[in-house]
């Protein structure tokens, strides 16, 4: 389906994406990606209802369902055509049977793997669509510290936490640096450490036009330095052998393999960049050894890039990180 | 959480038998919070009051694990979560309403129904759990939360 918005992308920014996607066939197809809406996917909550029996429900509404990962089948793809806001207004995204969340965003959970009885920290929690992706695979066991500064985003968390039948979860408010601080005191350490962290937001462009005219370059290096901050103090949070997934849902390598980098040389033998499994039929890029001028380790292409254009959703980065000691 | 109460045994035990009374409903697995006077909390996560209380002293906690019942006028109703998280257990006051009525309830709408019941019952259709409603001698008055029922142009 075609975009209507009257926002054109800053050149500053085509130029720094053209240098990403250097050939020209590929840079043409990301940027003809962004003039269109990406289709509408939900996750099927686990902990109320099974992948089968909601499939049979939404289908007898007449809704297609197509169910792109064999291997993980609460992944849902909307092959029809819905009216604006139908998929939130439904019986069964009432009762939480269902998540409305871009496939793209599920991505991160998967490379963290939660498991049943892990004690978990989210740490920018809000809107809650991981959060309660987390608690699913946990099976409402362990515990989860969903945390989030703002407080109007803590009530949107708490509001999806709610409907999705989240109980293993304590929402906390703190700024995330401050948060890894006070914990670290007290010595109270995390199995696994998802950080999706603020950032300058260039892979939701085909949902969130607007982000046309928020960018700027500014921005992304700003944020870039409260990533570091936010990456480096989570890590010291982690049990040794423990797992830190970091994500973004931007391209700039400012905000992600600098970061990446930047954790590696930062805890030298105490990290480890992990290798990341994702579904075969999900295609992904490494990260990037070099930008502008600087070089970064060669193990940073380990990191996932995400492209719009090439499963049709939005664009995200990830890396995932194991705690040696 | 201003004022964060984790109930002793006793006082779950209260809870417990009283949700026996009203649904037939043994046993709340997990550990169950206070926030104010009336609303309670379930938590399923392992870890234990002690560190609860520890967490709590070192970062603001706004809240722990689901809001699953309100205390009202004495009484204790359960939520739409609270419902949906004990209904394995629930074997008494439960009230089948048709396909018609789904999306009345799921509105917020009272249901003029004359039920012959009375008191807190656990409200089903085809399997779904959808909250708790108070029947009396005309009606079942609902509970349903703002953020939890349905908009115009429903899908069903």
């Amino acid at each position: 389906m075609k975009q209507k918005h009257n926002y054109e992308p800053k050149p500053l920014f085509v130029e720094r994406m053209k240098l990403l996607l250097d050939e020209d066939e590929d840079f043409k197809n990301y940027m003809n990606s962004l003039k269109t809406i990406p289709p509408k996917s939900i996750r099927c909550n686990t902990l109320k209802i099974s992948p089968e029996e909601l499939k049979k429900r939404l289908e007898k509404k007449g809704w297609k369902i197509n169910q792109p990962f064999k291997k993980y089948p609460e992944i849902m793809i909307l092959g029809s055509q819905l009216l604006p806001g139908e998929l939130g207004r439904s019986l069964e995204h009432q009762l939480g049977y269902y998540y409305i969340q871009e496939i793209v965003s599920m991505i991160p959970i998967i490379a963290l793997n939660p498991k049943p009885n892990e004690t978990i920290l989210d740490l920018c929690a809000a809107p809650g669509s991981k959060t309660s992706q987390i608690c699913t695979l946990m099976n409402n066991t362990g515990t989860i510290i969903a945390n989030e500064l703002s407080i109007g985003r803590i009530k949107i968390l708490a509001n999806n936490l709610e409907r999705c039948g989240v109980k293993n979860a304590i929402i906390t408010k703190k700024e995330g640096v401050a948060f890894c601080n006070r914990l670290k005191k007290e010595n109270f350490l995390f199995d696994k450490i998802l950080v999706d962290a603020p950032c300058s937001g260039e892979g939701t462009l085909r949902s969130a036009p607007k982000t046309y005219k928020m960018w700027n370059i500014k921005t992304v290096k700003a944020v870039s330095r409260l990533q570091k901050n936010l990456a480096e103090k989570s890590f010291e949070l982690l049990k040794p052998n423990g797992i830190l997934v970091y994500s973004t849902c931007t391209h700039s390598p400012e905000e992600n393999e600098e970061i990446v980098d930047y954790l590696l040389k930062e805890f030298k033998k105490k990290i480890k960049i992990e290798k990341i499994d994702l579904p075969k039929e999900f295609v992904t890029r490494t990260g990037i050894a070099k930008w502008e001028e600087k070089k970064y380790l060669n193990e940073v292409k380990l990191s996932k890039r995400i492209y719009p254009h090439d499963n049709d959703t939005g664009g995200f980065f990830l890396a995932k990180f194991r705690r040696i000691e | 959480m201003n004022y964060l109460k984790i109930l002793n045994e006793k006082e779950k035990k209260k809870i417990e038998s009283e949700l026996d009374e009203q649904f037939g409903i043994k046993k709340i697995p997990g550990i169950i919070l206070k926030k104010g006077e009336e609303r309670l909390f379930l938590f399923s996560g392992n870890l234990t009051i002690n560190e609860i209380h520890q967490l709590e002293k070192t970062i603001p906690i706004e809240r722990v694990g689901i809001y699953f019942a309100k205390i009202q006028n004495g009484e204790l109703r359960l939520s739409i979560e609270g419902i949906e998280s004990l209904k394995n257990q629930i074997t008494k006051n439960t009230f089948e309403i048709s396909t018609e009525q789904v999306e009345e309830w799921m509105r917020g709408s009272e249901l003029l129904i004359k039920t012959g019941l009375k008191g807190f019952l656990a409200i089903t259709h085809k399997g779904d759990f959808l909250g708790c409603g108070k029947a009396s001698a005309e009606k079942i008055g609902n509970y349903i939360p703002k953020s939890r029922r349905l908009k115009e142009r429903t899908s069903m």
